[in-house]
């Protein structure tokens, strides 16, 4: 809203620069977004929050500003010269739908002369923002900027039966509004009709027959209050949004509807000549009553933790329009405390109550923390007390929290960086990487953006693809993000949400370190037990006794390079990973092999962190032993590990697959690894007859597998 | 999110609940139809708004640096009340709006200061839709946007970069 300063000044008399103005209104609530010096004037660009429709008008802000500056506040001159023939047989008004409509006034200025307005009132519309018309329309918006209420100017002539009534519009029923469009009313509009048809729709915009046009000599003006739900419902519907509309969905003051009538009524008598008729009509079936509303000084200790004077109580309410009535009232128990720090005290040192009756033009106040808050906004929030306690209540670590520190903290020791990407995703994109059904976006911004993703895949890929074209070939990404599952149609339930379930992906591809002068960059690319040992580097973090590595067929991953981990009787995998499938990485338009690892992290922070205890270690020498293994194909490396595990040798200190020869090589139908295993005892230096024995009762328990030794 | 946590927790509580947020924007540089949000919530039979000023202080000036200063001035949210938006000096120009060879502060545009959060009292309806009596109980929250913080404290100029995953831009903060 554009506010001019020589116009506020009409109200009351600031004396104050155009900056500290602008600090005061920011600081009232107020925020000045543009301060612009126009010849020797100066307008403000203020942003006034929905709650605020009073401050919609340079009325409003004056008394904000009045208020401020303790500052008397103006009221409008409202002095209509009339003519003896009474308006009543004039016009006849009719409300029809009260429930929309809670007043209509209308007043009639006869043997005007419609022509463009005189400079003085041009030029305040212009300041403003608003173009002017012609003498009768400026008018009516000179008062909608000035006291804030919508008004509208019909060509009395062109109504027919010379006849308001106010009522929803018919189904079907036509308006051509003044914007030149055509518009199909329906009964949730209310409409402005004559004896025949609607001529206006209320509240948002005029109708084009009855406009006021340079043959008009009789003006019906219209200053009414409306609905704010169905003018907003009406604004939108029509896709309209017009100053009036923005004010009336806010809500309007009902009791400035005849002072901003006969403001108008007495300036178009001033620019357009004419004989304003006497008296207003004024429909008004159920008087607004107000109310008063108890305001207690312990309550405004309890809330803003500073005690205001009662003097200062009665001041800001009664300048803002409220009429107070103390209903209590007990001096400051000690009365030097007003003077000094009179904001800052801790125990209340008043015990005061009143009534208070907010004015017509504030319909956000109802409660008592509203008068509160006005109180608060008047003394100035940088002005309130500010306190900062120790924190005395217990505080517990979260433990799913510290899950995720240490995955975070793994991740990042392994390389990877962390990104987050968007949860929105292309819904075709989205169902090439899985059949869980999406959750659609009722309102989306695009077709790339209109589900809530159901894989988190298409995100890695466009990260890994943005770096791949911009040269960045070594990457290594995690990222913990939520994927959202749909309800099957037709086993939705009324407020139940689709299910979230919380996924950490990792992408890998490229070297997985700089090479070094004398390497072959090609040993360096990571490869499906890069990603593996990452995976199982996380896996470190947790008791993740059960869990199993098994290959894995899925649509997305290549055959043959990838892989499942899985908790026993776990009815979903704990992660899916491999390579991306050769006819996928083409479709990206990929240069190179790209890895990729679905963890389900709900599943993997619901494992316990590794409970750590101190185990002693010998001090008597270890010994290592490889063992060439001819292993049918068929069975992984897991079943090996478990195998091995279970013989409960205790000499055995650790083992691990140090080369592997793919199946073939050697023997058909199986492949060859060499295990390598090392053998301590915590009481004496083994012998090689000991470590001989300990080896093959290894190679026992494997050879329930069908695993036996290369000759 | 507040009524949620009172149900479920009851009062008093303090809480400080991160996650991701949307609205219905076109991306450019200040605007993400996806970004991340913290709000915090602290419920008790003494709070005040003395204590939301005086912990949000205490909060910019440990995010931003012990130089900045902060100033609250209202404005209209519906789930508080009174509500306030903190703004705090800026720690470029150290709130005098130009460098020292005269040139506009690119980082608060001048103003010497930059609006970084939402706050306010707990309206007495989010209390009781939460179980919780407004006439015993108090509270005050706030609401932050992540990258906001990070694009003030970083020089940050384009909220895309948090999303595009860009090594050159990961790299500098990992």
């Amino acid at each position: 809203m554009k506010i001019s300063l020589s116009w506020l000044k009409e109200f009351v008399a600031l004396k104050a620069k155009p900056q500290e103005l602008k600090t005061a209104l920011t600081g009232l609530g107020l925020g000045v977004e543009a301060l612009v010096q126009a010849g020797d004037d100066f307008i403000f660009e203020i942003e006034v929050t929905t709650n605020r429709p009073d401050c919609l008008s340079h009325l409003g802000v004056a008394r904000e500003l009045a208020t401020h500056y303790r500052l008397p506040l103006k009221q409008p001159k409202t002095i209509v010269k009339e003519s003896s023939r009474p308006s009543a047989r004039a016009v006849s008004i009719t409300i029809a739908d009260a429930d929309l409509c809670a007043r209509y006034c209308g007043r009639v200025v006869e043997n005007v002369e419609v022509k463009p307005s005189p400079a003085w009132l041009a030029r305040r519309l212009e300041a403003v923002g608003l173009r002017p018309i012609n003498n009768i329309a400026d008018v009516t918006n000179y008062v909608l900027m000035e006291l804030g209420h919508p008004l509208h100017a019909f060509d009395l002539a062109r109504l027919a039966g010379r006849k308001i009534i106010v009522r929803r519009a018919r189904a079907g029923e036509h308006l051509r509004t003044l914007d030149g469009v055509d518009r199909t009313l329906t009964p949730e509009n209310l409409a402005i009709a004559d004896a025949e048809r609607a001529v206006a729709l209320a509240g948002v915009m005029g109708g084009e027959e009855s406009e006021i046009s340079s043959s008009t000599r009789t003006v019906l003006l219209e200053s009414a209050w409306f609905d704010p739900v169905s003018i907003r419902r009406t604004a939108k519907a029509h896709g309209m949004h017009t100053e009036a509309s923005h004010r009336f969905e806010r809500g309007a003051d009902i009791e400035m509807a005849p002072v901003a009538l006969d403001r108008a009524a007495a300036l178009i008598a001033e620019v357009a000549g004419g004989e304003v008729l006497r008296g207003r009509v004024d429909v008004y079936p159920a008087p607004r009553r107000p109310r008063a509303i108890p305001l207690r000084s312990s309550e405004i200790l309890r809330l803003l933790g500073a005690d205001v004077p009662a003097k200062d109580v009665g001041r800001i309410l009664s300048a803002l329009g409220f009429q107070v009535a103390e209903t209590k009232s007990s001096k400051s128990k000690v009365e030097s405390r007003r003077s000094k720090a009179a904001f800052d005290s801790r125990h209340s040192t008043f015990d005061s109550s009143w009534k208070v009756t907010p004015p017509s033009w504030r319909p956000d106040v109802s409660r008592e923390v509203d008068f509160i808050e006005e109180l608060a906004r008047h003394i100035g929030y940088d002005r309130l007390p500010s306190r900062l306690r120790v924190a005395s209540r217990r505080i517990e670590q979260n433990e799913a929290r510290e899950k995720e520190l240490e995955v975070s903290r793994r991740l990042t020791a392994l390389g990877y960086y962390e990104i987050v990407t968007s949860s929105m995703a292309d819904p075709e994109e989205n169902a090439r990487f899985t059949d869980r059904p999406p959750v659609a976006l009722a309102n989306p911004l695009s077709q790339e953006a209109s589900v809530l993703r159901s894989s988190t895949l298409p995100g890695m890929l466009g990260a890994l693809g943005w770096n791949l074209d911009r040269d960045r070939k070594d990457l290594r990404l995690y990222e913990a993000g939520k994927i959202y599952v749909a309800k099957p149609v037709g086993a939705e339930k009324l407020g139940e949400l689709p299910e979230e379930r919380r996924v950490l992906t990792l992408g890998l591809t490229g070297t997985w370190r700089e090479k070094r002068l004398d390497e072959e960059e090609k040993n360096l690319h990571a490869g499906f037990s890069d990603l593996k040992g990452d995976i199982e580097s996380l896996l470190e973090a947790f008791d993740s006794a059960g869990v199993r590595f098994d290959p894995e067929s899925s649509s997305c991953y290549e055959p043959g390079f990838a892989g499942r981990l899985a908790a026993a009787g776990a009815p979903e995998p704990l992660a899916i990973f491999g390579r991306l499938r050769g006819a996928r990485a083409r479709e990206y338009k990929f240069p190179q092999e790209v890895w990729l690892a679905e963890i389900d992290y709900d599943q993997l922070l619901g494992l316990k962190l590794k409970a750590r205890t101190f185990r002693p270690f010998s001090k008597f020498p270890a010994v290592e032993r490889d063992f060439s293994l001819l292993v049918p194909a068929g069975i992984p490396y897991s079943r090996l590990a478990e195998a091995l595990s279970r013989s409960r040798v205790e000499e055995v200190m650790d083992t691990r697959p140090v080369e592997l020869l793919p199946e073939g090589k050697i023997e058909p139908g199986h492949y060859s690894l060499l295990l390598r295993v090392r053998f301590q005892s915590p009481s004496r230096t083994l012998t090689g007859e000991e470590t001989a024995t300990l080896g093959q009762r290894l190679v026992n328990s494997l050879a329930l597998l069908g695993v036996r030794l290369r000759s | 999110m507040q009524i949620r946590a009172l149900r479920k927790h009851g009062a008093p509580l303090h809480i400080l609940a991160p996650g991701k947020a949307y609205r219905r924007d076109n991306p450019d540089a200040t605007h993400s139809p996806m970004f991340h949000q913290v709000e915090g919530l602290a419920v008790d039979t003494d709070i005040t708004f003395a204590d939301l000023k005086g912990t949000l202080d205490f909060f910019c000036r440990k995010f931003f640096g012990e130089k900045v200063r902060t100033s609250f001035h209202p404005t209209y949210f519906p789930f508080t009340e009174p509500s306030g938006e903190v703004s705090i000096s800026c720690f470029v120009c150290e709130g005098r709006g130009s460098d020292n060879s005269g040139q506009i502060c690119r980082t608060c545009k001048g103003s010497g200061w930059m609006e970084v959060m939402g706050c306010g009292m707990v309206h007495p309806e989010v209390l009781r839709a939460g179980g919780v009596d407004p006439e015993r109980y108090s509270g005050w929250a706030f609401g932050l946007g992540i990258e906001r913080f990070a694009m003030v404290k970083y020089d940050i100029h384009d909220i895309q970069l948090f999303f595009q995953s860009d090594m050159r831009f990961l790299e500098q903060f990992g």
